[in-house]
């Protein structure tokens, strides 16, 4: 993995992020900034990925990085941290294994089993991933807020 | 505990029960608005607590579900009780970003009734900041992005972007109109794998599954997804438990209306 392709990776997850800020109707201001965080958050998990580590570890770890960054420039940007990390986190949500689960689960029910006997593994692995991939995410943008800035609840 | 909190902060001038309706009313404002456009249930509640509490009551219990915020207020011996519906309007983070700032300003300055409510109608009727247009062309280069990211070539790229933009298209006209989110979700998916779907047909490119995939990711419900799991953590587990679901629902849709569409064009490209 050369520095273009990492490059590369990160614009495209970028752009990714970018997209769905427009979407979530961001304020213009922090719109830079969720190209930036979803860039960075899932270059750090495909580089975590690249050295073996398993996807779980790799998501939190960016997911992590991209909450930091939104409790980190919530001030400077005059903007709430989930508006500058959810947007972040997008590129690294389990879109295709969630669908991919689903579809499964209709091709079961739909009498695929006779041909296709590796589907119920196909649905449970994709279903898995998924789960596995979206509380990493959930666990890593909170991280900032259930380790640091911890007080007394209000209610 | 209401009264030690009273002794020690006094001299406290209980709230007139007409003053205790219009608080809950303006905090309960606050808190749909934030759960609407998709805020977190600790947020909620941390909020609709605060800004009651800073306008005068002595304390504010919060019940955040999922299609609605429930809310007692306290001043003196006295408390009221609302209820307000919450429906679910998709993710506003300018509104949700508003709020937040809404409160610190009333925490920070007190603002008074009159203020908070003008405010608050001012934050209500934002129209979006960028043009549905700009939103088609975004959200189509967003997931021809994804295309690139799971390998694919340009070709891969151009279909991806093109499916995707129509697709964005269709889930606009189709929202303006009032449909169920679902059968909208269903309706969209449907007509992305249409447009990938043909392109197999007319064998464009070689990487037609890598078009597929990404084509239909606009539609994926992350924000609840991920807000359904940070609730269950945060211990709010039943609305956790909701939103997982009307998530799951949202990708059940996506799946049929893939399946649908490549059972129709007779391919099958996952």
């Amino acid at each position: 993995m050369n520095i273009v392709q990492i490059l590369l990776e990160a614009f495209w997850s970028g752009i990714a992020a970018l997209g769905f800020a427009l979407l979530f109707n961001v304020p213009r201001r922090t719109l830079f900034a969720c190209f930036l965080f979803g860039a960075m958050g899932n270059t750090v998990k495909f580089m975590i990925l690249h050295f073996g580590i398993n996807i779980g570890f790799a998501t939190l770890s960016g997911a992590a990085l991209v909450g930091f960054l939104g409790v980190g420039f919530s001030k400077k940007l005059y903007a709430p941290p989930p508006v500058l990390s959810i947007p972040g986190i997008i590129p690294m949500i389990p879109g295709t294994f969630a669908y991919k689960a689903m579809i499964g689960i209709l091709k079961i029910a739909t009498g695929k089993l006779q041909t296709d006997p590796d589907l119920i593994r196909f649905t449970v692995l994709n279903g898995t991933q998924t789960m596995i991939i979206l509380i990493a995410i959930s666990i890593g943008i909170a991280i900032p807020n259930l380790l640091f800035a911890r007080k007394k609840p209000v209610v | 505990m209401i009264n030690d909190l009273k002794d020690k902060t006094s001299p406290v001038e209980n709230l007139s029960r007409e003053e205790l309706t219009d608080v809950i009313d303006l905090a309960l404002w606050a808190g749909q608005l934030l759960l609407q456009y998709g805020a977190t249930s600790r947020r909620v509640e941390e909020t609709v607590h605060q800004i009651g509490t800073a306008l005068g009551c002595d304390w504010l219990d919060v019940l955040v579900s999922y299609n609605a915020i429930t809310v007692s207020s306290n001043s003196g011996g006295d408390f009221r009780t609302k209820i307000r519906r919450v429906v679910n309007r998709g993710v506003n983070m300018t509104i949700v970003s508003a709020i937040y700032r809404l409160r610190d300003k009333i925490l920070n300055h007190k603002l008074n009734r009159t203020q908070v409510r003008q405010e608050l109608d001012r934050i209500s009727h934002k129209q979006p900041i960028y043009n549905r247009w700009l939103i088609v062309i975004m959200i189509g280069l967003a997931c021809a992005a994804f295309s690139r990211l799971f390998g694919g070539d340009w070709i891969a790229f151009g279909i991806t972007f093109t499916a995707a933009s129509i697709a964005m298209f269709t889930r606009q006209v189709l929202q303006k109109h009032y449909f169920n989110p679902l059968l909208i979700t269903l309706a969209t998916a449907f007509i992305a794998t249409i447009i990938t779907g043909l392109s197999i047909r007319l064998n464009l490119g070689t990487q037609p599954e890598i078009a597929l995939a990404a084509s239909v990711l606009l539609l994926i419900p992350g924000v609840p997804l991920v807000n359904s799991v940070i609730d269950v953590v945060r211990g709010y587990v039943v609305i956790g438990m909701a939103r997982g679901i009307a998530g799951a629902l949202i990708t059940f849709a996506i799946a049929l209306g893939m399946l649908l569409a490549m059972q129709l064009l007779g391919v099958s490209g996952l």
